[in-house]
């Protein structure tokens, strides 16, 4: 029973071929081996980085997460600025088909002409090519709508102004990147501006996300500004100022209003301004945030400070005789005058018919320190502490080198200069107990503390005087307004150009409160160069401030001071306010 | 022995096939989750866009125009308002004046 093979022995068996060959088979193998776990240690061991890198490149994606930038509303929450995606158009010149009634279309969507629009597609070898940037969500769905190869959208956020030029010096705006250039966007640029996020995410051949590579970056939306403005207070003071300085034919006009007794900022305007989102052609002129970069010297309405202080340090009382007849005095080599003589005036005259002499002569009462004093409590001299960009602060020149003609002028408001904004903020000492209340440009709910300046009951003796501007008599009754009781103080100066004075330019300006008894508001108008026959601080700046007046203390819901004579509607009769 | 390894061959299969499944699955969800998002995001900016446009409709400049020429408004003045004074502030805005105006009168007709 042998069924088996010896193989051993079998001759068949009996290996004609060397064995060298089954060994190098052997080997070969084994090198094949080895090459391959050489290689796998190579990739996943010695320069796994790199392979992990390429590999991820080719399906992780960083997309970017735009934080929003905050919005700035006015006190009650009404947005005065907004960033909201606007689509931008974007091309690739080689990709835009040659298509002349295609590109015509195109360009007249894109408001230019054919010859511009081909200008921005000649050069073939650009890649990307901006064609315009932040246009409207219609228009961007009347370019995808043509279907144009080549022609791309990307969504930019553009800032939105719904307040538009009434509210452009407060608000600012910002440039094509939404980074801020003026007013609070500029000042509040960072706080605004948020931070961007991002998140890293593998992307399947369909480019939908389907895995979080890593955490998330969540971007931090900008704060949201809520400002002490008032919409409606900031638009009808902006309105009355348009129509005063077009009216006039003045060359600027600007207006304030603070809140007396919480030192907010209601409104500020100034005329000339501009649309905060078409700002194309803009000039200096426009973009001048007057009330706050411009100086004048502020005239009469200086006088009622200079009383205030006489009256403080016990020199005068409000029915002390002063005699400012002939209605001219020399100090010195120079004459100082009243545009119309007067004769023996008590001191609320003084300030009533506003008598420079009157001034004059109590003001020299005065030592320069007291005065200088005076003035730089009030704030002139000084930047005024408001987060606006180019805020400045007038010229107070220190009282040593005063001469004695230049006290008795600066006590009549020239030789001193002052913003309108300044002369706002210092009146508000009189609808107070004498103290300068801090301004703020944000919305505060309780009465502010003020530094003291001058006492309280000699505020209010010069809150009486300021009453009687207004009423017959005095040298501002249209700064009157129905229902509530008003007080201020005009001026009327010369305007400087070059070393003296202009023959026929002046500023008008009117500094007041309301109602007079328990002032809430503050209010300063100034027009500048008034053209038309009136130039007086009375004719042209006291209208302005006696409808701002009206507007502002409705739009505050305080009731009437002053008996008003009920009229009952029966027509429908146009009337202009 | 040799069906234990049937068993196990089958449980692997069928475990890897599940794997694929629910990893399938997974992305299906997520990526579906991320257009949810982006939804959402896109509506929320939508939302502020409407808001904008709203407060653009709204603003006094153009309520006031239209009122004036469209209604035939006017600007309401004192001399044409019912004031109405809440108990809990009667005083507070207005105080008593020295100079014999009539402050405490409330002027018009009241309801």
């Amino acid at each position: 029973m042998s069924r088996s093979i010896a193989y051993t022995s079998s001759p068949l068996l009996a290996s004609p071929t060397p064995v060298w060959r089954s060994k190098f088979i052997v080997a070969a193998i084994a090198l094949g081996f080895a090459g391959l776990v050489g290689r796998a240690v190579y990739i996943q061991v010695i320069e796994n980085e790199f392979f992990q890198k390429q590999g991820e490149v080719r399906f992780a994606r960083t997309l970017a997460l735009p934080a929003n930038r905050g919005r700035i509303l006015d006190r009650n929450g009404v947005i005065l600025a907004s960033s909201i995606p606007v689509p931008s158009i974007w091309a690739i010149p080689e990709d835009v088909p040659r298509d002349p009634a295609g590109l015509k279309k195109l360009a007249k969507l894109l408001d230019m002409t054919a010859a511009e629009l081909n200008k921005k597609l000649e050069d073939e070898d650009k890649t990307f090519v901006w064609l315009k940037r932040q246009v409207d969500e219609s228009v961007g769905n009347d370019i995808a709508a043509l279907g144009l190869k080549g022609i791309y959208q990307r969504k930019e956020y553009k800032r939105q102004y719904p307040e538009g030029e009434a509210a452009a010096h407060v608000v600012g705006f910002t440039n094509v990147e939404d980074k801020g250039q003026e007013g609070m966007e500029l000042t509040f640029n960072k706080e605004l501006g948020g931070k961007n996020g991002s998140r890293r995410v593998i992307k399947d051949r369909m480019g939908r996300v389907v895995e979080d590579v890593r955490e998330q970056i969540n971007p931090v939306d900008g704060r949201d500004l809520q400002l002490s403005i008032d919409s409606k207070v900031q638009f009808f003071a902006y309105q009355t100022l348009k129509a005063a300085v077009l009216e006039h034919k003045a060359k600027a006009g600007s207006v304030v209003v603070l809140d007396v007794q919480t030192g907010e900022v209601l409104a500020l305007a100034n005329y000339p301004s501009y649309v905060p989102d078409k700002r194309q052609n803009l000039s200096g002129a426009q973009l001048r945030n007057r009330a706050l970069t411009d100086t004048f010297e502020p005239g009469s309405t200086m006088k009622p400070f200079v009383i205030g202080e006489a009256l403080d340090k016990g020199l005068v009382t409000p029915l002390t005789p002063i005699q400012t007849a002939p209605g001219r005095m020399n100090i010195g080599s120079a004459t100082i005058s009243d545009s119309h003589a007067h004769g023996v005036l008590t001191v609320n005259e003084v300030i009533q018919k506003s008598s420079n002499i009157g001034t004059v002569k109590i003001a020299m009462q005065m030592p320069p320190r007291e005065m200088w004093e005076l003035y730089s409590k009030l704030g002139f001299g000084q930047k005024p502490v408001l987060p606006f960009p180019g805020v400045v602060s007038g010229r107070l020149r220190p009282y040593k080198s005063w001469r004695p003609v230049e006290q008795a002028t600066m006590s009549y408001g020239y030789g001193i200069s002052v913003s309108l904004f300044q002369l706002a903020h210092a009146y508000t000492i009189f609808g107070r107990d004498g103290d300068l209340v801090p301004v703020t440009m944000f919305k505060m709910n309780e009465r502010a503390v003020g530094t003291p300046v001058i006492a309280g009951r000699h505020a209010k003796a010069v809150r009486h005087m300021l009453h009687l501007v207004t009423i017959p008599g005095g040298t501002a009754q249209k700064a009157q307004t129905m229902g509530y009781s008003v007080g201020g103080k005009t001026g009327t100066a010369h305007k400087v150009e070059g070393r003296g004075y202009a023959d026929k330019k002046y500023r008008g300006v009117f500094a007041g409160l309301a109602p007079i008894d328990a002032p809430r508001i503050a209010v300063a108008v100034m027009i500048d160069e008034p053209s038309n026959g009136k130039y007086f601080g009375g004719d042209v700046a006291a209208p302005v401030f006696s409808q701002t007046v009206q507007q502002t203390l409705k739009v505050l819901g305080l009731a009437p001071d002053m008996t008003v004579i009920p009229q009952i509607v029966t027509d429908t009769e146009e009337e202009s306010f | 022995m040799m069906r234990l390894n049937l068993v196990l061959l089958l449980g692997v299969v069928l475990s890897g096939l599940y794997l694929v499944n629910v990893q399938y699955e997974s992305r299906r969800l997520y990526s579906e989750l991320d257009r949810a998002q982006s939804q959402a995001q896109r509506l929320a900016t939508e939302n502020e866009r409407l808001q904008v446009e709203k407060r653009a409709q709204a603003t006094s400049a153009r309520v006031e125009r239209l009122a004036k020429s469209q209604l035939q408004m006017r600007a309401a003045t004192p001399a044409i308002t019912t004031y109405v004074v809440y108990p809990q502030s009667v005083g507070a805005p207005v105080q008593a004046s020295p100079s014999g105006r009539d402050a405490s009168a409330v002027q018009g007709r009241l309801p």
